[in-house]
Formats: C-alpha cells, structure tokens, sequence
C-alpha cells in the first residue's frame, strides 16, 4: 500500500458521495468555463484580416444620424485612402413573419465593397452578376444555409428603421469572413426605394497601409470639421469596442452568475469535505495514536479535498473544453456565436478555482483535527 | 539480577475541567513498570485507569508528575515528538478495535510502517511475521467487515506489534469480544509478554481477563490502591 492509494481509498469508501461530490464540481465549472466562452464571444470583437485597415466614418452625433452622400468625393481625395464606399445598415425583417431577424442587411457600392470586404469571397461570375444587377444581393454562406437559399432565390424585407420595403434576387453567396451571415445590396436601390435623400448611414474606407490607418481617420475628422456633418471616423476595432461598451450590464450580470456558481461551489465542497473528515474523526485519532503527525493527516485532508476539486475541474473545464471543440455552435446558436471556443485562460481560471476551493474546502476539517486530541478523537465517535 | 524498569511514573496527577467542575482524574500515582511485564489496570469506571494508560502510552499529558517510559519524559515532548515516539515504540489495542474499514488485514498492519524508511518488501515481510503471529496470515486480504471481532482485535494486535514495540498498551481488548475470542486474544497478549518479552498494559473490567496478566493493580478515584 502506498500513501496516495489509502488517500484514494479513503476519498473513494463513500463512492455515491464521491461521484456526487465531483459531479457537482464538474458541472459548477462547466457553467463557469461555459459563462466565461459566452461572455468574451459578446464582448470580444472577432477581428479578420481586413479589419486592421477598415475605417468607419460615423456622424459625429450619432450613428443614428445619416451623412450626407456628396461626402463621398471628400474622402475619396484624403490621402491614403485606397477604397470608400456607403454602408447603411437596413434592419429589414426578414419575410415579414419573423419577430427577430439575425442577420443584418448592408446597402453598399457593390464595386467599392469588392475591394473593402477582401475577406469576402464571391465567385467572379456572381460577383459579376451582382454588379449588373442593382435589385440583387449577395447573402452569406450561413444564411443561405440556414434559410436554404440558393441563386436566383428572392428575398424580401420589411424595413423597420427606413420607411420602405426591399425584395432581392440573391446573385450571389459568400463565405470567409469571420461572420458569413450578413446581406449586401446596391446602395442605389436603398436610394430608390426612398425616394433618393442624398444620404447614407455610414462610409467604409479602406487605408493604403495598416500605419496610415490612424492619420486617414485624422485626416477624414479634420475634413469634415465645423461642417454641417460632421463626422467620426475610428478603425473597426474601435468602432466594435464602442458596441462592446454597450454589453457592459451583461458583463457584470454574467460575472455575477460566476460568483456566485464559485461560491455556490465552495459550500457544497466544504460540506461535503467536512462530512467526510467528521465521519473519520475516530479513524484519524486512531491514525495520530499510531504515530501520524498533524501535517501527514493535514495532507491526506488536503489532498482529498484538493483531489475531488481537480477532478471536478478535469470533468467539468475539461468537458467543457471538448464539447466545444466538437459542437459546431454557430450552426446550433443560428450564427448567434460564432467562435465559441474554451481559451487556455480560461481552462487555467477553472483549474485555479479548483485549487483554491480544494483549500478552503480541507482548512475546516483541518482546524478540526488539529484542535481535537487523539483521546478526545477516541472517545468522539466511541 | 533485578529487570529492569520499563515505565517509572512518579507523583502523576491529570486534572481536567468538566463545565464549571474541576475533575481530578489521577492523584499522585507513582508507579513502576518492569520489563516484560504484562500488567492488568484495573478499577471502577471513573477511577482513572484509562487517563494513566492514555499517559503512558502518549497520547494524553499529565498535570503534574513524571511520566518516564524507556527513560524519556513524555512530558518533555512536543506533539510530533511524541508522534515519533508512539510510532516506534507503542503498539495500541482498542476496545473498539479501531480497524480502517477501507483496507484489507495486510493493509491496516502495514499502515504503521508506513511511516517507517521501510521498503516495500520489508514492510511486507514484518506484516506477515506480525499477522502469522496472531494466526491470521491466510486472512490478510480480508476486509475487518469479513471478519469476526476476535479475528479484527487480532489484526488489531498485528497492527501494535507491526513497528516491533516494547510496549503495548490495551484499553479493554475482550470488552466486545465474546469468551472464546477473549481467552484467544488474551492468550496473544499473554504470549507476547511471556514468549517474546513486549510488556504489556491492558486496562480491563473482568478478574479472568486480568488473571491473563503476571500483576495486576488496582485504582479508585484516581489513586493506586495496592
């Protein structure tokens, strides 16, 4: 017999309770790990390769607030530009019978997008029958999957921010951006329908150079300064991080959950742990009388508590980790998440949490033991 | 040639506090214990001779007196002085038998040695030794469950003699044991005091167990009687 195997032994005499005890460790972490993959999917911008020299032109006001199109030419001339085009977001709802659409549609410059949206791959030929259309669309590969679309398909929308209708004939169907789920169509036909105002929702530019990226956005604000549209341009990235802000409630609900499932954790692990010392006591006190100091019991007691932990951990951080790793969640959350992935962060936040709930959990049979003679021991349980 | 003396105690006291009541347990006991001797404690149930035996073996400290055993005062001793001390020269025999359910017959024998520097094998050779010593050597994988309660109190003895102590020390070992079991157990605890020469203590409530024993010696109200 060798020490560790009669720590086994020992954690293992009660198997129901021991396989409830983890069960309860494995599936408070797995909440955590699973709370932590959700919360940075809405608050972490998912950043592609083109994202670094995107650039949003926004109304200084709001983004509410639409700039006018003549701008275009404006910023066009800003050195350092190497692509603009309008993107107005239309928050159509889909066939009209939906309450919720997940998908959001553009209206843009199809021959402008084309160099801004590089990540986007079109085939040529719908790329090229999109253009020569003005009532087409191109829709992104999960979309079409979800709603099973295909070319030639129409689409139709009920505008809920613009006073119009749109019905599209999809032209094409993208796929290799980070989030294949948008919709694009001509900006002219937006302009159409609404009886051409002269306006946008917002401009897209593309910089020459990922270094130039900050000047342009000076630039472009400069531009427009002390006009009567005056605009606010800032990378991707920080326009993203400016929606992120928004998440803030949920962050601190979230975060919330979290401590509570931790703290909802420790209680049920020191229960348990201080069940199961306290149904031992006389067997400890047996065990100091044949000559076992208080640290190898302090060990025993911690390795216990510090291995049920662990294999909660391995069970619940562990699981986590696999099933997210093998569960396609964009296909199964609608596109609603799109990477949902357990980072090495987070599995090390588990584990962590594991380690000190393996603490706590062993310092009050701990204290027990230390305060309690070998013949008060005896006579506890006798 | 005189034996010489195992156990010296000497104007022993063990006080305690019961709420608001002073207890007195042991009142200026002095005694000495030969080598080799199988001495029987016995008395009325409070009389104290389970705090001296407690004392002696060290696992509980006097209020005053002195305590030696093998020429070290126990009083001296930190906890895991005495832990050291137990371990090496202290074989302990329980009413109760006290067994760790979760191991085998081998496995609770073995558990002293293991904090011993012994290897796997030596501590195997001196669990079979102890356990053929008491007749149980084809029992050893043996769950305490699966055995009767005089084959337990003698894994129990296995367990005490496992370390090679020279004393061991009993609190009540026939107390839940049937008469056959007891004269069994009794006759092992005799046998290693006369055959192998462990002195041993047992405290015990039953004249016919402590005639088993070479003297045998009397309290009430924590004073020695005779």
């Amino acid at each position: 017999m060798t020490t560790i195997g009669f720590i086994a032994r020992n954690a293992l005499r009660n198997k129901r309770r021991f396989i409830l005890s983890v069960s309860s460790v494995a599936m408070s972490l797995f909440l955590l790990v699973t709370l932590q993959v959700a919360l940075r999917e809405l608050t972490n911008p998912i950043n592609d390769e083109g994202s670094t020299l995107r650039i949003i032109v926004r109304n200084k006001v709001s983004l509410a607030q639409p700039l006018p199109a003549r701008q275009l030419a404006t910023i066009e001339r800003i050195p350092g530009v190497a692509a603009v085009t309008p993107f107005s977001y239309f928050g159509g709802l889909y066939k009209g019978d939906e309450k919720f659409t997940s998908f959001a549609q553009f209206a843009v410059d199809p021959v402008r997008a084309n160099e801004l949206l590089s990540d986007a791959k079109v085939p040529a030929e719908q790329m090229k029958a999109w253009v020569a259309d003005r009532t087409s669309a191109v829709v992104g590969k999960m979309t079409a999957e979800r709603y099973k679309l295909k070319i030639g398909d129409r689409m139709q929308f009920t505008g809920q921010i613009y006073p119009c209708d749109l019905e599209f004939k999809i032209a094409g169907i993208y796929e290799g951006t980070a989030d294949d789920r948008n919709v694009f169509f001509h900006h002219k036909y937006l302009d159409e329908s609404l009886g051409n105002p002269g306006t946008v929702g917002t401009w897209w530019v593309k910089a020459a150079s990922a270094e130039e990226a900050t000047l342009i956005t000076d630039r472009i604000n400069k531009a427009f300064a002390n006009t009567s549209a005056e605009v606010r341009a800032e990378t991707e990235r920080a326009f993203q991080l400016g929606f992120v802000s928004m998440w803030a409630n949920i962050k601190i609900l979230i975060g919330g959950i979290s401590v509570v499932v931790v703290f909802a954790l420790l209680l049920v692990t020191v229960s348990t742990m201080s069940m199961a010392i306290r149904e031992r006591f006389r067997e400890l006190a047996v065990l100091k009388a044949l000559g076992f100091r208080r640290r190898e019991l302090f060990a025993f007691i911690l390795a216990e508590s510090f291995g049920l932990a662990t294999l909660g951990a391995v069970f619940g951080a562990g699981g986590a980790w696999c099933l997210y790793r093998v569960l396609d969640m964009q296909t199964l959350s609608s596109g609603m998440f799109v990477m949902f992935e357990v980072t090495p962060q987070m599995m090390a936040l588990a584990f962590s949490i594991a380690a000190v709930l393996g603490l706590l959990s062993a310092a009050a049979p701990m204290i027990g033991v230390a305060r309690t003679s070998v013949v008060q021991g005896l006579k506890t349980l006798d | 040639m005189s034996v010489p003396n195992i156990v010296t105690i000497r104007e022993l006291s063990k006080e305690y506090r019961q709420g608001e009541i002073n207890v007195t347990a042991l009142n200026n006991v002095s005694l000495d214990i030969a080598q080799g001797e199988f001495l029987t404690l016995m008395g009325p149930s409070g009389s104290g001779k389970s705090t001296l035996l407690h004392i002696i073996a060290g696992i509980d400290r006097p209020t005053r007196g002195v305590c030696r055993v093998q020429d070290i005062d126990l009083t001296k001793l930190d906890e895991s002085g005495l832990a050291d001390w137990r371990n090496q020269n202290v074989g302990f025999v329980f009413q109760t038998f006290n067994l760790i359910p979760v191991l085998t017959a081998f496995e609770n024998v073995e558990l002293p040695l293991l904090l011993t520097r012994l290897n796997a094998k030596r501590r195997r050779e001196q669990v079979n030794t102890a356990l053929e010593l008491v007749g149980l050597a084809e029992r050893q994988k043996h769950l305490p469950r699966q055995l009767s309660g005089g084959q337990e109190q003698r894994v129990a003895i296995a367990r005490a003699l496992v370390t090679d102590p020279k004393l061991i020390v009993a609190d009540e070992p026939t107390g839940n044991l049937d008469s056959n079991s007891a004269q069994e157990v009794l006759g092992i605890l005799q046998m290693l005091s006369r055959q192998i020469g462990k002195t041993v203590i047992m405290v015990t409530h039953d004249p016919k167990a402590a005639a088993f024993g070479s003297r045998s010696i009397h309290l009430e109200k924590g004073e020695l009687t005779n």
